[in-house]
């Protein structure tokens, strides 16, 4: 057992789904909110919830637009999201190797 | 600052998040689930042009008309697409790199064949016979990538094809290239695209 700094670890990214919302987000160009929602199994309101803890912390931007008079709402990482994934990442990694 | 011990279980929840994410990002850029109608579109259009070309030869049809009906019906054909992409793409739930790496590598073959078909033989600069096995040629090259893009590896063994019916009408160059050449587009792009059709029609995931 050795020493860890819990506030080193960025508690916006640091739920289960909001871990996985990024995971998501990183790996493609952008993605709609259905989309998101397949892939990590979440309801509605609790992944809309946590998109909007993301989207207030600057870690991923959000385009609504009406398409055949349907709303759709597409999420995108940003440049700060990605940093702060990665920095996650690797605390993740540092974890590990102590 | 806060600095407390590392346990074990924490090692392992880090452990198990970390594989997680992993597969997540795995599952999510490999999207670029294809539902092969552009390769039966394209198929369709160059072998109804091939077969078009070949009654046009062999009624001695003057040559510059045979250019102009290829430029009428790649023209058209490049409209269609463009509408039909675009309304597409709205609609897609995702747009993955590797799908964008897709659209890039068609497009740029698709220009390069527009390069070799038109260009090239309107400054004579090869006889226009040529044009099936360069054509061929480029699009063995382009089936090797765009089935590593997709993981699809029959489609990458279609190279083969390709590169195989090139060669025989590098070798033979005769008024049949032309008929030859629409048996490739058939066997080689048109049924392939029907096959992933169908694949698709079964597990429809998000087209890139």
């Amino acid at each position: 057992m050795t020493d860890f700094n819990y506030q080193e670890i960025d508690d916006v990214i640091h739920s289960r789904i909001r871990t996985a919302i990024m995971a998501v987000l990183i790996s493609v160009d952008e993605a709609e909110f259905t989309f998101i929602r397949e892939k990590i199994n979440a309801t509605d309101g609790n992944l809309s919830a946590h998109l909007k803890k993301l989207e207030d912390h600057n870690y991923i931007s959000v385009k609504k637009e009406f398409i055949e008079r349907k709303p759709v709402t597409r999420y995108k990482i940003t440049e700060t999201g990605i940093k702060a994934f990665e920095d996650y990442i690797k605390k993740l990694e540092s974890i590990i190797r102590k | 600052m806060d600095q407390t011990e590392i346990t074990h279980s924490e090692i392992t929840r880090a452990e198990t998040e970390l594989s997680v994410i992993k597969k997540i990002m795995e599952d999510s850029r490999n999207i670029v689930a294809d539902n092969g109608w552009h390769y039966i579109f394209w198929g369709v259009m160059v072998t109804c042009g091939l077969i078009a070309n070949y009654i046009m030869a062999l009624s001695k049809v003057n040559i510059n008309y045979q250019g102009m009906m290829w430029f009428i019906l790649m023209i058209s054909a490049w409209i269609v697409e463009g509408i039909i992409e675009r309304r597409k793409a709205k609609k897609r739930k995702v747009r993955t790199f590797a799908g964008k790496m897709l659209s890039s590598l068609w497009f740029a073959a698709g220009i390069s064949m527009f390069m070799f078909g038109f260009v090239g033989t309107i400054t004579h600069a090869y006889n226009a016979v040529y044009i099936c096995p360069i054509i061929s040629t480029l699009l063995g090259a382009t089936y090797i990538i765009s089935g590593a893009i997709q993981q699809v590896k029959w489609m990458q063994l279609l190279s083969i094809g390709w590169w195989s019916g090139a060669i025989y009408n590098f070798l033979f160059p005769s008024i049949h290239t032309l008929i030859i050449f629409a048996g490739m587009m058939i066997f080689l792009q048109t049924l392939p695209g029907i096959i992933l059709y169908m694949k698709w029609k079964k597990n429809p995931v998000s087209t890139y």
